[in-house]
């Protein structure tokens, strides 16, 4: 069965063609359904199929290119992607990635940065899918007691009070929210200095800043997340390209073979369900990642060396 | 006039003495080239060329050899090094990268094959001469930071366990198959080339092995090459960078819109 097989000129491997296909396949349905870019799913299934952790980390960016592009133009179609917020996310992200670049090389100097970035990588992803879980669960039971509601509302007005009182005020037309300008910026600069340090997107991060900070609507997130991540990761794989020589085209090709179409699917599937059901499986998701991780870093490893780079 | 006579003769004398032994060590040194020339190797593919479906080779070594000696072949890379990350216990409970090792005399690939047991057919004097066998390559490796004798034997043999895991370092004993005709040994070895083996000379060479000693060697390289495609791609990779990421941006965004395209005309308006 040779033939299933192709060499990949970058990652020096060969790899079956089935492998990243059904990868992309999977991964791109999840971006589609809700808004991330799936690093933290695919840059270790591709390490665990032989492919260079350095590689698979910079030809995932490559690959959500496609993947993001794909999906972003399902959502656009219909309306769901906020170009405003998106755009104030995207400096605010920038510009966190500037101060992550910087806490990294400090946390490296101290000696001890993957035990940093790997705490932070579980408490992040636990602390996410934990609220997601609970929060959603919740106003699935809300939706159908709605005497609770006028409870929850006078809960957010404190919030809300003081999110109005910020300067530079402005209305997100598609999400149906007045912010202050800075907030994005600031949250989204927040989740950027996070991304940077524990070498991944973001997206499971921004897309709860979307849902519980911003107020947006789940579909719109899930657009305008996407939209956001097709930027970031065009930079990330220019310079991964540029400066570390990482991205292996081919292994682009295969895994965007099948992460476009399935970003379309999720797009679609996606509509049919409600915000809290897709708020609901994506915490769920989040939720067993972290303990596959806490699994990874109890259990002994078969092989107690490995290659540098990556995490 | 007696004298002079007497002094030619003399002369004479130890010239043929001289001339006698010279011829008699040509003869020996003669006799030694015609006994190497009995051990001899080959490799079926000498060339490998890596394309787009490449997924490794079988290689065949096979030659001739002095019978009644036993044989080794040795197949490696020249000695490079690689920097590693070593994981450790964090807290006695989680694990985690928790320092890096160098390790340096270590050759990418590295496989041995011997028609008994190398311990049994060579002295560790000779393996260490030769890098022959595991021991001798973890005495023949150095790793820093420098690490005491059993911790050097722990990460050496973490180090031959990542490298076995890619099909980079292999031993066998045993599977040398050898036929002794009319007093001369035939020798044929048929190994899998691991397509992770990346591209460059690989040196293979066969010692003929007798007493405990290497008696005899013989080389022959194997080339691994990167062709069409495979190689643009990879020369494009690393001297064209920024077009390179440049391309792999813009295939992957007309992809996107190509997908995006074919499913709104397929799939009709949701």
């Amino acid at each position: 069965m040779d033939f299933m097989y192709l060499y990949l000129p970058v990652a020096l491997t060969s790899i079956n063609i089935l492998v990243p296909v059904g990868l992309g396949l999977a991964v791109g349905l999840l971006s589609g359904l809700f808004g991330v870019g799936g690093g933290f799913l695919m840059t270790p299934l591709l390490i665990m199929f032989g492919i260079p952790s350095t590689v698979a980390a910079a030809t995932d960016s490559n690959q959500i290119v496609a993947a993001s592009t794909s999906g972003t133009y399902a959502h656009w179609k219909v309306g769901n992607v906020d170009f405003k917020m998106g755009l104030y996310l995207l400096i605010g992200g920038f510009i966190g990635g500037l101060f992550g670049v910087q806490a990294i090389k400090i946390l490296k100097a101290t000696g001890n940065a993957d035990f940093v970035i790997k705490m932070t990588y579980v408490i992040m992803l636990g602390v996410v899918g934990t609220y997601m879980f609970i929060e959603s669960l919740n106003s699935m039971k809300k939706s159908k007691n709605q005497s609770q509601e006028s409870v929850v509302r006078s809960q957010e007005s404190g919030m809300t009070k003081f999110l109005k009182s910020l300067p530079f005020q402005t209305h997100f037309e598609k999400s149906g929210v007045t912010h202050s300008t800075l907030l994005p910026i600031i949250f989204g600069g927040f989740v950027g200095v996070l991304a940077a340090i524990m070498g991944v997107g973001g997206g499971f991060l921004m897309v709860p800043v979307m849902v519980y900070i911003l107020r947006m609507p789940m579909h719109v997130v899930v657009g305008t997340s996407l939209f956001q991540i097709l930027f970031n990761c065009i930079e990330v794989t220019f310079l991964q390209a540029y400066t570390n020589h990482n991205v292996d085209f081919i292994l682009a090709v295969l895994l965007l073979l099948g992460s476009t179409v399935g970003a379309q699917v999720g797009a679609v599937f996606g509509r049919k369900l409600k915000g809290e059901q897709l708020k609901i499986i994506l915490a769920v998701i989040v939720l067993v990642v972290t303990a596959e991780i806490v699994l990874e870093l109890t259990l002994t490893p078969s092989l107690l060396i490995a290659q540098g780079g990556g995490h | 006039m007696k004298k002079v006579r007497s002094r030619k003769s003399e002369v004479r004398s130890l010239t043929n003495i001289l001339v006698m032994t010279l011829l008699f060590l040509f003869g020996l040194t003669l006799s030694a080239t015609k006994a190497s020339a009995d051990l001899t190797i080959k490799a079926n593919h000498d060339h490998i060329k890596v394309d787009f479906f490449y997924h490794g080779s079988s290689v065949s070594v096979a030659g001739d050899a002095d019978s009644g000696t036993d044989l080794i072949i040795k197949i490696a890379s020249p000695d490079g090094h690689e920097v590693l990350k070593q994981k450790g216990k964090v807290g006695g409970l989680l694990w985690m990268n928790t320092g890096t090792l160098n390790f340096e005399q270590t050759p990418d690939l590295y496989s041995i094959h011997s028609t008994k047991k190398i311990e049994d057919i060579l002295g560790p004097e000779e393996t260490d001469k030769y890098v022959i066998g595991y021991p001798a390559l973890s005495r023949h490796i150095r790793i820093s930071p420098a690490l005491g004798e059993e911790e050097k034997e722990k990460w050496f043999g973490e180090f031959v366990k990542y490298k076995e895991s890619s099909n980079l370092y292999t031993a066998s004993s045993g599977k040398i198959m050898t036929t002794v005709k009319d007093g001369k040994q035939t020798y044929y070895i048929m190994t899998q080339w691991p397509y992770q083996a990346p591209p460059g000379d690989y040196l293979v060479t066969v010692y003929a092995v007798k007493d405990k000693q290497v008696i005899e060697k013989a080389e022959t390289n194997v080339s691994v090459e990167q062709v069409g495609t495979i190689k643009a791609l990879a020369g494009m990779a690393k001297n064209r960078a920024a077009l390179y990421g440049v391309i792999s941006i813009i295939a992957a965004l007309a992809a996107g819109f190509g997908v995006g395209l074919i499913f709104r005309k397929g799939g009709g308006a949701h």
